[in-house]
């Protein structure tokens, strides 16, 4: 059912380090069975991919429920010029209950999708129908051309994924009471902060060109994988040091020169992962005055900042790009020069001439991500040098999602923005998100970049939105972080990916 | 003594109301909400809001006051917000843990505590009393997540005997369940043994120096029956008030102990419920942790009667 190439591919090509994945990946047969234990950070608030853009649970249930379409090794998905998508399904895709596939279920979801999730509000905008032709034919009509239509079908993040459509009706906009997709794994049962498990799908209808990034063949070697709740950072890494687990994520940086000497461990570094940023609050408060932002920016000097955070070398780089180096069809450093400008003097004037007169800016940060916490505190000392006042609000996260949202409360607010292949979806430079950072131009360009089929085009203007960014100052940008996991060395065909691919991966 | 026990089960009520009223509303004085936690990190103010509303949460603070009340009274603690299932049913799953962890840990704790205390009084100020002590004081100081933490490097990673955390539930069979359970049970008991050690070896002390222990020397009693059965009795009271202190120490210490050891216990059920502001779960499980130390502290007052035929209950 992924690639349905219906479509004609296109595509330039970035080259998502694969170093990593490639070795591990030894010339091996690979063989099937075992159970697989990935050490998680922590418990899934829900199992609805559809309401949900919380990374852990697309990490689990992506397994279990399968997109349209998906992204290849490069993160490209297929674009076209027309204002008609017709999908053709493939025949034969079973869901985990038996039942086939058909466009009835790829409707009911799409509808769905484009309800509640984030995204699929956004690409829905752009929309005018979705209809089932016949049973293996989805038409979709859009008001204007799209560019990033199919990026944004292919999504694992709080993606369009496919319910079987008796799911979707008995839901309707609540969570879903069963979790069947149509996946290479079948949903067993969630033991809250005991496991997620699933097994292999004996009826997986895999697709028969060779693998590529997420898309082409998948396999199911496991028979089981358990996703385990493991919050304490300390224990995930005793659990990968004595077998325990197969995968440890997000261990702390600092540990990085000991888990490379660890028999039987194999260090993974996830490149890129997210950037580190202070919202600002463009709605309300100090931080409307572009002075003040301005102020902000020039004070600041990012080494100490993003050494303070992530502690080894090896996992923060300072970058003005919006985009990472390692996506080049995206990546550019216009308006660098505003990165990174360690300019006191600047900052002091700019601060005189708006007249500052010491009302604290209000920064709300968590402990629950250290590295914000550390990130935030350098930068305090850094503003305070320049004679802002700072009152450094210390929250945990849950507190942190729920204040951002009243704009009445902060100025800003510490958060990572993670790697994303489409900048139409951008959450680090929406207007429809906290921060409200709204700028006629930019709003503008992102939406003619929305439209424009052309990657040449759209990449110019993806390069003004970055020129905007630092000259309006829409965010602060600290630097870019990558994130430490690990995994045992008898696992094999392991991507080295934020979105944490387990088909394809076998024990040996 | 039944009227006695029955006045005290009553008395259960106004607290019970208390701590309801209470947890309700500390909780939701606190900022956080769940919508915000479900619709995840990317998510619109829109999209917090329309969770928020199928959670019905966006009803008045009273409003939701009252209707807690109202489920309370039939018995009903809720729905949790995250696990889709009732509350009651919730902390049923993650009693046995628990429960288990604690009661081994508070075995520990007395099989090395109250030993522990009576030799060190038994021979004051000697070399003995003075080791014992000194490992007691160092027992008292150290956390129980360090003492945790510690247990995991020395045993699992270096020596390989136990896993490092989880849990092996009981119809798993119990020896490996009691495998899963030692590390923690003395990560939580071993602070609680050297609490105990101090008391009985105190309240031992008090009790040597009393007369009717010289007139049993007196009357020629061997040291023996001096000691285990004429002083350990009477020394009990003021132990077994500690240890049913300890008790209760023990199941608020499960939370952390439970999660540096990845038990799915009470523990970890609150911990997630509360950085997840799954209010019906905070609320039921703190209702029910209160009602433990209730029957706790109950239990141990009639215990009294075992060891001192002076006290009497009406």
């Amino acid at each position: 059912m992924r690639h349905t190439r219906r479509v004609p591919a296109v595509l330039a090509a970035m080259l998502l380090s694969l170093g990593l994945a490639a070795p591990l990946a030894a010339q091996e047969q690979p063989r099937m069975g075992g159970v697989f234990k990935a050490a998680m950070i922590g418990e899934p608030p829900t199992l609805d991919l559809h309401t949900t853009t919380a990374v852990l649970v697309q990490h689990i249930t992506w397994h279990v429920y399968e997109t349209l379409y998906t992204y290849d090794k490069n993160y490209n998905a297929i674009p076209d010029k027309g204002r008609t998508y017709t999908f053709k399904l493939r025949r034969g895709v079973k869901f985990h209950n038996g039942k086939e596939m058909t466009s009835a279920d790829v409707v009911a979801s799409l509808n769905r999708w484009s309800r509640l999730a984030t995204p699929g509000k956004q690409l829905w905008k752009n929309v005018e129908a979705v209809e089932a032709k016949d049973p293996y034919t989805v038409v979709m009509y859009l008001k204007d051309t799209s560019g990033a239509l199919l990026m944004g079908l292919a999504r694992p993040n709080n993606g369009a994924v496919i319910y079987p459509k008796e799911i979707v009706d008995a839901a309707g906009d609540n969570q879903v009471k069963e979790v069947i997709g149509t996946g290479p794994y079948r949903f067993v049962e969630h033991k809250p902060d005991r496991h997620v498990k699933l097994v292999r799908f004996k009826d997986y209808a895999a697709r028969s060109d060779a693998a590529d990034g997420f898309g082409g063949k998948r396999t199911a070697y496991l028979d089981e994988i358990l996703f385990i709740p493991v919050p304490d950072v300390a224990v995930r890494l005793a659990g990968i040091e004595t077998g325990e687990y197969h995968y440890s994520q997000q261990l702390q940086q600092d540990q990085y020169d000991r888990i490379k000497t660890l028999p039987g461990v194999v260090p993974i570094i996830v490149k890129p992962s997210n950037w580190s940023t202070a919202v600002l609050n463009h709605k309300q408060g100090l931080m409307t005055d572009k002075r003040l932002r301005q102020a902000f920016q020039a004070a600041l000097d990012m080494e100490p900042i993003m050494a303070a955070g992530f502690g080894n070398k090896a996992f923060y780089r300072l970058d003005p790009g919006l985009s990472f180096p390692e996506q080049p069809q995206w990546y550019s450093k216009v308006g660098g020069e505003l990165y990174d400008q360690k300019n006191p003097a600047r900052a002091k004037k700019l601060l005189q001439e708006a007249g500052y007169t010491g009302t604290p800016l209000r920064w709300i940060t968590t402990k629950e991500y250290q590295w914000m916490f550390k990130n935030a505190l350098v930068a305090k000392q850094q503003l305070e040098a320049v004679g802002f006042k700072v009152d450094l609000q210390v929250v945990d996260w849950a507190t942190l999602v729920q204040r951002r949202n009243k704009p009445e409360l902060w100025d800003a607010f510490s958060t990572g923005i993670t790697f994303n292949p489409e900048p139409a979806f951008a959450t680090g430079v929406a207007c429809n998100w906290p921060g409200w950072w709204c700028h006629e131009d930019k709003e503008q360009w992102m939406a003619a970049m929305a439209r424009e089929a052309d990657h040449k085009k759209r990449k110019a203007m993806w390069d003004k939105v970055q020129q905007i960014f630092y000259e309006d100052v829409g965010r602060i940008k600290f630097g870019d972080s990558f994130s430490l996991e690990a995994i045992r060395k008898d696992v094999h065909g392991f991507q080295a990916k934020n979105e944490l691919p387990l088909w394809n991966v076998w024990l040996k | 003594m039944k009227t006695y026990v029955a006045r005290r089960l009553l008395a259960l009520l106004p607290v019970a109301l208390v701590v309801a009223t209470v947890a309700f509303v500390l909780m939701h004085l606190a900022p956080g909400d769940p919508a915000s936690v479900i619709a995840g990190p990317d998510a619109s103010a829109d999209d917090v809001q329309r969770i928020e509303r199928q959670l019905g949460l966006d009803a008045p603070l009273p409003v939701q006051l009252v209707r807690w009340y109202g489920r309370l009274v039939r018995g009903d603690l809720g729905q949790s917000i995250f696990l889709r299932k009732p509350v009651t049913e919730a902390i049923l799953d993650r009693v046995e843990p628990t429960l288990l962890l604690t009661v081994f840990a508070l075995t520990i704790s007395v099989a090395i505590g109250v030993p522990a205390g009576v030799i060190s009084a038994r021979y004051h100020n000697s070399a003995t009393d003075q080791a014992f002590m000194m490992a007691a004081l160092v027992g008292v100081s150290i956390p129980n997540f360090l003492l945790g933490l510690l247990l995991i490097l020395c045993f699992s990673v270096w020596l390989g005997w136990f896993p490092v955390a989880g849990y092996s539930p009981l119809e798993y069979g119990y020896l490996k369940t009691l495998r899963s359970l030692v590390m923690p049970a003395f990560a939580l008991g071993l602070v609680q043994s050297a609490l105990i050690a101090r008391v009985a070896r105190s309240s031992m002390l008090d009790i040597l120096r009393e007369q009717f222990i010289t007139a049993g020397r007196a009357k020629g009693l061997g040291e023996r029956a001096v000691v285990y059965k004429h002083a350990l009795k009477n020394a009990m009271i003021p132990t077994v008030t500690i240890i049913g202190i300890s008790f209760a120490l023990l199941i608020s210490g499960a939370v952390v102990v439970e999660q540096v050891f990845n038990i799915p216990g009470l523990g970890r059920l609150i911990i997630s419920a509360v950085l997840r502001r799954d209010y019906p779960v905070i609320q039921g499980v703190v209702l029910c942790i209160a009602g433990i130390y209730m029957l706790i502290n109950l239990a141990t007052d009639l215990s009294y009667l075992l060891f001192d035929p002076r006290v009497r209950y009406q």
